[in-house]
């Protein structure tokens, strides 16, 4: 099984600057993904103006400083071991052999795609004229770890101190999305080998692990001032700017566009990759290296958003609010398949997704009083375990992995994909890695006395003083003469 | 600090060295650097924040006591 690694070196790690071809495939490469990371900043300038927009006015501020600052400690994080866990952890370790090395150890040795090559201190983690593919695959990763963390921010808004979401943005952004992409979003991962674990436009790794994280903290932090009536009721606290709100989640889509993309190797040469002799088929794959094209999983994104947004609307009775996360549901819910479904039933299972998420967010609001503010847990945790769950069965039978075209260490080969394991996998991504990792930290944080503001705080507003501040610059400014 | 000082005799060398940025072989000092400023922010940051939580919590503002900060731009 090692003949189809050094072809994928050779096509991706050996860049060839001298020849013409060689070097345009490299260069065209290098600009796909940056295309994507510039595209999917969008996802956080969105969620930055949906989640201020969900928040009360005198939270507002302090609302989008939490969710700003997520991005320079998740990345020098992510800098730091996040994308060395995703190269090191694809074994568990001990749970699967690598197809590399046929060792179920952290992969830190020689090979082409060890972690030892993306340690902070390697000269790979810098500009290098002999690498131009990994700073840009590094930052599409990291893009996805923003969105990941910043997923989690609307859920807890208004009431988690800002060193706490800090500490849980770093956990979900450059450890626990970076082993669940190791597991379930890597070639080598043992997800696919042993379970048959397929998510090629990340419903589980990057929506059912950050819903269920957000989950387990909103269990130990407990709901705002006021969601919840003394006999338990809850009370409705709307979106304060609704048109903030639908800007924001207009640009989320927009930049999940960018996602989709970087979810893909655009341009690889399937022929020696799959050991057939004499045979070149160049073609796009999802990060499996199975095939797909850019053309195809376009239209499974946009018959999804349009089956959640159908969905949303009737379900919702029209408010605006669901109709728009609708959207982003169905587009989650199919994620998982999309490289490989057709668009009617992308459609479909988008509107399965948006149904589930919607019935569940209020039920479980009611049983167990969480307070999701902005529905993260729902349009991310439930469509996405749900997607995960539907994939299983209308993707049976096909291989989970570009890779299982020949026997591996022991023979075998590569599960294919199937429903017990994809559902399994959903409750690796949303419970073992999401949920318990989530509640966890949330109940250490707490213990420290650290998770959540004082309740006066709360009460008076997050912002007040600032806002005191400026009504006293403005009134200053207002008597001066000169 | 200069890794490359002649671009020529860098790009037509045999073997082209990929690494270019300055103070090749510095890396080590420069994550040092980069995790005390890490942990140094979360220490500096989380006092403010139980410093700024603390004094507003003693002034026990009413919940619509805000309204009264409202500017009119």
């Amino acid at each position: 099984m090692t003949k189809p690694i050094i072809q994928l070196l050779k096509q991706i790690r050996e860049e060839d600057m001298t020849d013409e071809l060689g070097a345009l495939t490299t260069i065209f490469t290098e600009f796909y993904y940056w295309i994507t990371v510039v595209l999917m900043f969008l996802i956080h300038v969105g969620f930055c103006m949906y989640e201020v927009g969900a928040s009360r006015y005198k939270h507002h501020q302090h609302t989008l400083m939490k969710n700003t600052m997520l991005i320079p400690l998740v990345t020098i994080t992510w800098f730091l071991f996040g994308w060395w866990i995703y190269w090191a952890f694809p074994t568990g370790p001990g749970l699967a052999p690598s197809i590399m090395n046929e060792s179920a150890a952290l992969i830190t040795d020689e090979s082409a795609f060890s972690a030892k090559w993306y340690l902070p201190n390697s000269d790979l983690m810098a500009v290098n004229l002999g690498d131009h593919i990994s700073g840009v695959f590094w930052a599409a990763f990291l893009l996805f770890a923003w969105t990941a963390a910043s997923i989690v921010s609307g859920a807890v808004i208004e009431r988690i101190t800002t060193f706490a979401f800090g500490i849980c943005a770093i956990a979900i952004g450059s450890v626990f999305w970076s082993i669940d992409a190791a597991w379930g979003w890597h070639f080598d991962g043992w997800m696919l080998k042993l379970l048959g674990y397929h998510d090629a436009y990340a419903s589980g790794v990057i929506h059912a692990v950050a819903g269920g994280f957000a989950l387990g903290i909103l269990a130990v932090l407990g709901p705002r001032i006021g969601k919840f009536t003394s006999s338990g009721e809850p009370r409705n606290i709307g979106p304060r700017n609704p048109w903030l709100v639908a800007v924001g989640l207009f640009l989320i889509y927009t930049g999940f566009w960018g996602f989709y993309a970087a979810c893909n190797i655009p341009i690889f040469d399937l022929g020696p990759e799959y050991g057939m002799e004499g045979v070149t088929y160049f073609t796009a794959t999802n990060i499996y290296v199975t095939p797909t094209t850019l053309g195809g999983i376009t239209m499974n994104f946009l018959m999804s958003l349009s089956g959640g947004l159908l969905t949303g609307y009737v379900i919702a009775k029209g408010d605006p609010f669901w109709t728009y996360s609708s959207g982003l549901a169905g587009i989650i819910c199919a994620s998982a398949g999309n490289d490989l479904y057709h668009p009617i039933q992308a459609m479909i299972i988008a509107m399965i997704g948006v149904v589930v998420a919607y019935k569940l967010h209020y039920w479980v609001e009611r049983k167990f009083k969480i307070d999701d503010a902005v529905g993260a847990v729902a349009v991310h945790g439930y469509a996405g375990f749900a997607g995960l769950v539907i994939c299983g069965f209308v993707l049976n039978g096909y291989p989970s992995s570009g890779y299982n075209v020949g026997a591996m260490w022991d023979g075998t080969t590569y599960a294919a994909i199937n429903p017990l394991g994809m559902f399994i996998g959903a409750i690796v991504m949303f419970v073992v890695l999401g949920f318990i990792p989530g509640f966890i930290i949330a109940k250490i944080l707490h213990g420290m006395g650290k998770l959540r503001i004082p309740r006066e705080v709360e009460i008076a507003g997050l912002d007040y003083e600032i806002m005191e501040e400026a009504r006293d610059d403005e009134k200053s400014v207002a008597s001066a003469t000169r | 600090m200069a890794t490359v000082t002649n671009w020529i005799d860098h790009l037509s060398a045999s073997e082209v060295q990929g690494a270019i940025y300055p103070g090749v072989g510095t890396e080590g000092i420069l994550v040092i650097l980069l995790v005390c400023i890490w942990i140094g922010w979360h220490v500096i940051a989380g006092r403010q924040e139980s410093e700024e939580h603390q004094k507003l919590a003693r002034k026990r503002h009413g919940p619509n006591d805000w309204k009264s900060n409202i500017t009119d731009g």
